[in-house]
């Protein structure tokens, strides 16, 4: 009898091993990929420290380049796990898409994705394309909302040169709103070419410190020309529903106002993006 | 200088992506521009000068964007950037490779025929050795190219030092764009004392190269 | 994968050769930004590299300014003159940042043209009376004119190459087809940006190829005259 049972627990013991062994095996190391964005760098930080601290092995592979360069590099399995934005993400494999509501971006996100992929749940964070003007702009012309644009006589829009081409670029603000607007690619220095009054409105990121900083008007979107985009981890089939689990903790965790807060660290205090992460874990309880 | 000294240990990552990411194509280049001039019969010299001369001209950013597409290579940025610089090596030194085989002396090579040398042994073993002074000057003047250009690889998703750049410029940190800036042209003197030396070490026999 | 059809279709739409960032506006301000800053570095080393050359003095510092130049990354001297000068001068940014650029090969080009002249040639000027100014002006500058033609088509090579970043801070230039081809992944704008880039370069440098010719026969004829 007691031989039996030592039997059955050694069996016990190497099925689990046995099980252990596969589950480790599909979890060898994660490689994650991040956008050459800093705030995007900062949540893929958070991803792999939450990971590590899950007991999993993480590669970090960031700063990747533009999205032409990474999706072939998840769907090929290069990449395990990337941070994503559910609005621009969907207009990279759908420029057609229509919807704008956060929910329904989702849901159209999850069906537009390649085989191979799969979107884990999205964060409550935002960080989305958006119009904005100065305080004394808004105010000299009555701006609220980019409708309001439509009783100005000429406005000068500047943003990355893509802009000029994109859905909710000059086309979209001229058949949503009704706005004629001459373009003007200030790349990488839209928002300084606003301040200077080079341009009227900026194309700046919604978790850009900046828009605090320098407070900007940022123009409501009534109609939806902007598909709202929220942060959503973007997953290869490598991942296993425990990584998932840890990386969902994250998402859930984290609201529009924190991750503009840590963007804020990361150009105001010059902290690394794995410092910011690891502070904004621990302050969440999600690593000790 | 702050933001340096508490990112030693990225710029010291970077440092190693860099140089890794610029001197396996310098290396390559080198060896294919030495092979090319070498085979390459005089009523052809130049028509692939004046053909590697147009790809020279081709904008780094463009080949690194556009090389994919034109040659199927894979998607990741890194070969496809060290196929490009590649690339930009052999056409840069094609010239001075040609021209440092040309001037050799040619009572020498006579000499070494009437010895008795292979085609092969005199290449090894009379015209390469008496070439090196003017073929390192050309690795010089592409090594420090190359580096430098490598840089702009960080736009195509290639986590070099150029990656400092494009950061610190979106975050406005200074230090940290100036911290790239410097990082690059130290390595790429580096490298440029470096073959300085090892073409001294391999010539004996001329010490009175500067630098 | 990349056919030639469909480049053909992108350069032969009217939309890509209208407007502010069309063809023609953007070869316009790729042409101006190389002008202005290949004649502002002429205007610089031309006349230090010709002293440098007459005097012998100095020659070190241009061989080592020609190395260091090399290793300087484009990218990264443009965007830390941006954020020394704001960005509101970032045109003067770029036209510094390929100044640096052009200046080196036109500043060695004059010092080893003069360099390069058999020394008998400056004695005899002067044996004949000249001063150091004559001597510059009538002797050496002629007679080094065909590698000071040199300097200008190596910085016009290089700068006309560089300017295609200028978009990465807001200016235009034919750089703008290959920035905003990447993000839009359009890579016939890629491909055709930067094929008229390198049909821009290689004639502009076959032209002043071809004024070096020219020179370098002046010369040959002149001097070919005197002999008989």
């Amino acid at each position: 009898m007691k031989q039996q049972l030592r039997i059955g627990i050694a069996a016990l013991a190497l099925s689990t091993l046995g099980l252990a062994g596969c589950t480790s095996q599909s979890s060898e190391t994660i490689v994650i990929g991040s956008q050459a964005y800093y705030s995007n760098e900062i949540v893929a930080e958070a991803y792999a420290q939450a990971l590590e601290a899950a007991g999993y092995t993480v590669e970090r592979s960031f700063s990747l380049g533009q999205r032409d360069v990474y999706v072939p590099a998840i769907v090929a399995g290069e990449v395990d796990l990337f941070p994503e934005y559910t609005g621009n993400l969907l207009q990279y494999f759908n420029p057609e898409a229509s919807e704008t509501e956060a929910n329904a971006v989702y849901e159209a996100l999850v069906a537009a994705l390649p085989e191979g992929l799969s979107a884990l749940a999205m964060s409550p964070a935002t960080d989305q394309d958006s119009y904005n003007v100065t305080q004394g702009f808004a105010s000299a012309n009555n701006l609220s909302s980019i409708a309001d644009l439509a009783n100005l006589g000429s406005v000068t829009l500047g943003g990355a040169p893509e802009l000029a081409e994109r859905p909710y670029g000059p086309r979209g603000l001229l058949s949503v709103y009704g706005v004629t607007v001459e373009f003007l690619a200030t790349g990488d220095t839209t928002v300084e070419s606003l301040v200077a009054g080079e341009i009227d409105m900026a194309n700046v990121y919604s978790a850009d410190p900046r828009i605090n900083q320098l407070g900007l008007v940022t123009l409501s979107d009534p109609e939806g020309l902007f598909l709202s985009s929220n942060l959503v981890p973007i997953a290869s089939e490598a991942l296993d529903q425990g990584a998932r689990d840890a990386v969902n903790a994250v998402s859930s965790a984290m609201s529009a106002e924190e991750l503009v807060a840590m963007n804020v660290r990361s150009v105001e205090e010059q902290l690394s993006a794995a410092q910011i992460a690891e502070d904004w874990l621990r302050s969440e309880g999600l690593i000790d | 200088m702050t933001w340096a000294l508490n990112n030693a240990e990225l710029i010291l990552q970077l440092t190693l992506t860099h140089l890794f990411v610029s001197l396996i194509p310098l290396g390559l280049g080198f060896v294919l521009a030495v092979a090319l001039a070498r085979v390459t019969p005089a009523p052809f010299t130049p028509g692939i000068t004046s053909a590697l001369g147009a790809v020279y001209a081709i904008p780094s950013l463009a080949l690194f964007v556009a090389l994919p597409a034109l040659i199927g290579t894979d998607f990741l940025g890194l070969t496809n950037v060290m196929i490009a610089l590649t690339i930009y090596v052999i056409s840069s030194m094609f010239f001075s490779a040609r021209d440092a085989f040309t001037s050799l002396p040619p009572a020498t090579i006579e000499f070494a025929r009437a010895q008795g040398l292979s085609a092969s042994q005199r290449f090894f073993f009379v015209e390469f050795p008496l070439a090196i002074p003017g073929l390192i000057a050309g690795a010089r003047i592409a090594a420090a190219s190359t580096i430098s250009m490598a840089s702009i690889a960080a736009v195509v998703g290639v986590r070099n030092l150029g990656y400092l750049f494009l950061d610190g410029f979106q975050r406005r940190i200074f230090d940290e764009v100036f911290a790239g800036l410097l990082a690059i042209f130290v390595i790429a003197i580096a490298v440029d004392l470096s073959l300085w030396l090892l073409g001294r070490a391999l010539t004996p026999w001329s010490r009175r190269s500067r630098v | 994968m990349f056919d030639f059809e469909s480049l053909w279709m992108w350069l032969a739409d009217s939309k890509n050769w209208e407007g502010r960032y069309g063809l023609p506006n953007l070869l316009a301000e790729h042409l101006s930004l190389t002008f202005m800053s290949i004649g502002i570095a002429a205007l610089i080393a031309l006349p230090i590299g010709i002293a440098i050359g007459h005097s012998g003095k100095g020659g070190s510092v241009v061989v080592l300014l020609g190395s260091a130049s090399r290793a300087i990354p484009t990218m990264g001297l443009l965007f830390v003159l941006v954020m020394l000068l704001g960005v509101q001068q970032r045109e003067l940014a770029v036209t510094l940042a390929l100044v640096a650029i052009a200046f080196p090969p036109i500043l060695s080009g004059a010092y080893a043209g003069i360099r390069a002249l058999e020394p008998h040639i400056p004695e005899a000027a002067r044996a004949q009376g000249m001063t150091g100014s004559q001597l510059i002006r009538l002797v050496e500058v002629p007679l080094a004119m065909p590698a000071i033609v040199g300097g200008f088509r190596i910085a016009w090579i290089q700068v006309v190459s560089t300017v295609v970043l200028a978009p990465l801070i807001g200016l235009g230039g034919l750089g703008f087809g290959i920035i905003q081809g990447l993000a839009l992944r359009n890579f016939d704008q890629v491909v055709a940006s930067a094929m008229l880039i390198v049909i821009l370069t290689v004639l502009g440098d076959q032209l002043i190829g071809v004024a070096q010719k020219t020179q370098t026969l002046k010369l040959e004829n002149s001097s070919g005259g005197r002999n008989k």
